[in-house]
């Protein structure tokens, strides 16, 4: 009877914790004031690093909008501009998370093309287009694979988490970032009451 | 009404009657004038407009369409050029969806419904506000010599804070490519009965369709509109007007064979009210532009220009508000121009707007073009009579005006110039004996009882104006004006009102304007503008012939700091 029940833990605790045999769970919680498109992500953890993902990230340029408005992506990753507009278009980032020099402008938008850019700098990517000053939108690199868009509520849930002691951080447009421990034992809560 | 205009210009054969005629119109008019007329004259803020209601209809930001609003960037001239739309999807980028006249079906049971339309979905309004703040050389106090002894002439202020004009526009695109603009002041200057209609008209946007030309090459106009000029003067950035703009034709006071009966008030500053024929475009290629539009040489407004006997469309039916001509004859007016974008790469130099490594920017570009009006001045004077009747002689003057222009853009530096020659045939009222009569008549003058030709009436000159956008919210402007005009000399040396400038030392009149302005936001402006103005004078010695000769010249430099802003 011993060695049954100790196989069946075994599997349970592997299923829990997932491939690299941890258990994982999330974290889940709201930012307010409550909008969509507030990011909640994991800073870097000490002496974990993460591939990049292989599929790129794509940001539109459709009747003078960006599209979507905000857009987090992992680190490492690559995200195709493209522009569906009958106008030219550009996208320049005057800075990242306010170091200006890590500024960059992509150029010349024709209609129906796409560039592409890789992020291997985490922080908070500012989108312009000079000739549309009103355009604005937001990619936020995220140090870890952990993260989440926030619903019209404010709601967020970062899935897959490993179990852990992490710093969480929230952004929102125009609010101060907050960060905050999280310990996480299978699943946890976060409450970010961000201000300007 | 020439008999009243000249009216106020005294010309005499003898040089002691001269002189006491100059004596007296300097103690008549020219304290009460002065000062108003340095200011009107020369100072006077252009009118400027951004357009907020697209910035509202599209969600956009002015600087889609504008440098250093009013001033157009290429998209504004494409956007301007195809009918205050987009050229292309323009229904993608309208945020505030537009009210529909008629569905779009509709159209297939024309004609048995109207075809349909849309209107904006809010009111498309502008409005717009500026003010000044003038400071005005000490040289303005040499006019207080104008004043005849023991009168106290008006003050040129040093320092004066001005109200500038609160104006209301609308424009859009009624859909079916039919386009409107409407402006109005509805204050100038603290008057709210100073104010009046800017431009006001419906175009209709490639009608060439309908005949199967080619796209753009034929658009209608109908209104009263700014004239096709090579560079707007109702749009300009310049705190001041351009010189060559406000130059009225006014012929030289002399005696007999050698005077000038010439007073045409017609000046491109002006509005004009009729239609118009256009193509191309403005921002690459050719452009071109006809249009037909009324005469007014006498400059008596429309509400003045009124007859008990016909109405005119706005009045009751035994009277009228006025009519806008004052001569059978219609202006015509047409422009030809062509721009050379100057990109090596074919589909940049051929898109909207240059393709560059850090954004869409203007092109590099070189236009040229030219321009030509032609007009028949009507001067109506009372003609030797047989009987009781009175007879009315229907003199003509032939005129026109013929010039060219240029335009250099790099990026973010415009130089842009143009030159102007003005010509108005000349022919002075002989009595039945074939002998001239002294002007201005009089009711002592002896009756007209025909014409023959005198010296005609020229003046020429230009601008030339460079625009540097330094930062995108820095301006830098380096304008020349130049008119040169033997007539409004010879009249300054009669210290006559009536001259398109009061009391020029020289025939060449050169301004220079140096200015620099600042967008605070894009629809808010601080604006600087020093003018060096041309020479004038005040005083006067004898030649040994007897003719005056003007002494002691002076600049009345001016500063002028605007504020405005449009929402």
């Amino acid at each position: 009877m011993k060695q049954p029940m100790q196989c069946v833990l075994f599997i349970s605790a592997v299923f829990l914790a997932g491939a690299d045999g941890v258990r994982a769970g999330a974290i889940s919680g709201t930012v307010t004031p409550s909008k969509a498109g507030a990011v909640v992500y994991i800073e870097a953890i000490a002496g974990k690093t993460f591939p990049a993902p292989a599929k790129p990230f794509a940001i539109d340029q459709k009747s003078l909008l960006f599209q979507p408005h905000v857009m987090a992506v992992p680190l490492g990753a690559t995200v195709e501009f493209q522009n569906n507009d009958k106008v030219q278009h550009n996208i320049f980032w005057p800075s990242i998370s306010g170091n200006k020099k890590l500024s960059h402008n992509m150029g010349t938008w024709p209609t129906g093309e796409e560039r592409s850019f890789k992020f291997d700098t985490p922080g908070v990517v500012p989108l312009l287009c000079n000739v549309h000053p009103e355009m604005s939108a937001y990619i936020i690199v995220s140090p870890t694979p952990y993260y989440a868009v926030t619903d019209a509520s404010g709601n967020f849930k970062i899935a897959d988490v490993p179990d852990g002691t992490y710093t969480v951080s929230a952004w929102a447009e125009g609010m101060k970032i907050q960060s905050k421990p999280v310990t996480l034992s299978g699943n946890a809560a976060a409450a970010f009451a961000l201000t300007k | 009404m020439v008999i009243q205009m000249l009216g106020k210009v005294k010309v005499c054969d003898d040089t002691d009657q001269r002189e006491a005629t100059v004596l007296r119109l300097a103690r008549t008019f020219i304290p009460s004038v002065t000062a108003g007329a340095v200011i009107l004259m020369l100072f006077s803020s252009s009118k400027a407009y951004a357009i907020p209601p697209f910035a509202r209809k599209y969600q956009t930001s002015c600087q889609t369409c504008h440098i250093d609003f009013p001033k157009l960037n290429d998209f504004g001239k494409a956007f301007k050029d195809a009918g205050f739309k987009f050229p292309a999807d323009d229904e993608n980028y309208i945020k505030e969806p537009p009210v529909l006249l008629g569905a779009p079906a509709t159209k297939d049971s024309f004609p048995n419904s109207i075809w349909p339309g849309e209107i904006p979905g809010m009111p498309p309004v502008g409005l717009r506000y500026n003010q000044f703040f003038q400071y005005t050389g000490s040289n303005r106090n040499q006019f207080d010599a104008l004043a005849p002894p023991g009168s106290v002439p008006g003050l040129i202020p040093a320092t004066d804070f001005q109200a500038g004009f609160f104006s209301i526009f609308t424009a859009g695109n009624f859909g079916s490519d039919i386009a409107w603009w409407v402006d109005d002041d509805l204050s100038v200057s603290g008057d709210n009965s100073a104010g009046g209609l800017g431009d006001g008209y419906l175009k209709f946007v490639n009608i060439g369709r309908l005949m199967k030309l080619p796209k753009d090459s034929l658009s209608f106009r109908a209104g009263q509109f700014e004239l096709d000029l090579p560079f707007t003067q109702a749009r300009t950035i310049n705190l001041s007007p351009y010189d060559i703009y406000q130059q009225a034709n006014i012929g030289a006071t002399l005696p007999g064979a050698r005077q000038q009966n010439v007073g045409n008030q017609f000046n491109f500053g002006n509005v004009a009210r009729g239609i118009e024929l256009s193509g191309g475009h403005t921002y690459g290629g050719y452009h071109y532009s006809v249009a037909v539009f009324d005469q007014n040489t006498t400059g008596v407004s429309q509400a003045a220009n009124l007859f008990p006997y016909v109405p005119s469309a706005t009045a009751s039916a035994n009277g009228g508000i006025g009519f806008s001509s004052d001569s059978n004859f219609k202006n015509v007016y047409a422009r030809a121009s062509y721009r050379f974008n100057l990109e090596s790469d074919p589909k940049s130099r051929h898109d909207i707007q240059a393709a560059g490594k850090t954004g869409p920017h203007d092109h590099t570009y070189l236009s040229f073009g030219t321009f030509y009006m032609y007009g028949d001045s009507l001067q109506r004077l009372p003609g030797v009579s047989t009987g009781t009747a009175s007879v009315i002689l229907n003199n003509y003057e032939p005129y026109y005006r013929v010039g060219g222009d240029f335009s250099y853009n790099f990026r973010t530096f415009n130089v842009f110039g143009l030159y102007m020659f003005g010509h108005d045939s000349d022919t002075l009222p002989v009595d039945a004996t074939g002998a001239l009569i002294p002007l201005p008549l009089s009711s002592t003058s002896a009756m007209a009882a025909g014409f023959v030709r005198g010296i005609p009436a020229t003046f020429s000159g230009g601008f030339a104006e460079a625009d540097y956008l330094v930062l995108p919210w820095l301006m830098g402007i380096m304008r020349w004006d130049q008119v040169n005009s033997t007539a409004d000399r010879i009249n300054g040396l009669a210290f006559s009102t009536n001259t398109s400038y009061f009391a020029p030392y020289n025939s060449s009149r050169d301004r220079f304007t140096p200015g620099v302005q600042f967008l605070i936001h894009a629809n808010i402006k601080a604006s600087f503008e020093y003018q060096f103005r041309p020479r004038q004078f005040v005083t006067q010695g004898t030649l040994a012939n007897g003719n005056p000769i003007a002494t002691d010249p002076f600049r009345v430099n001016t500063a002028l700091v605007a504020l405005e802003f449009v929402y």
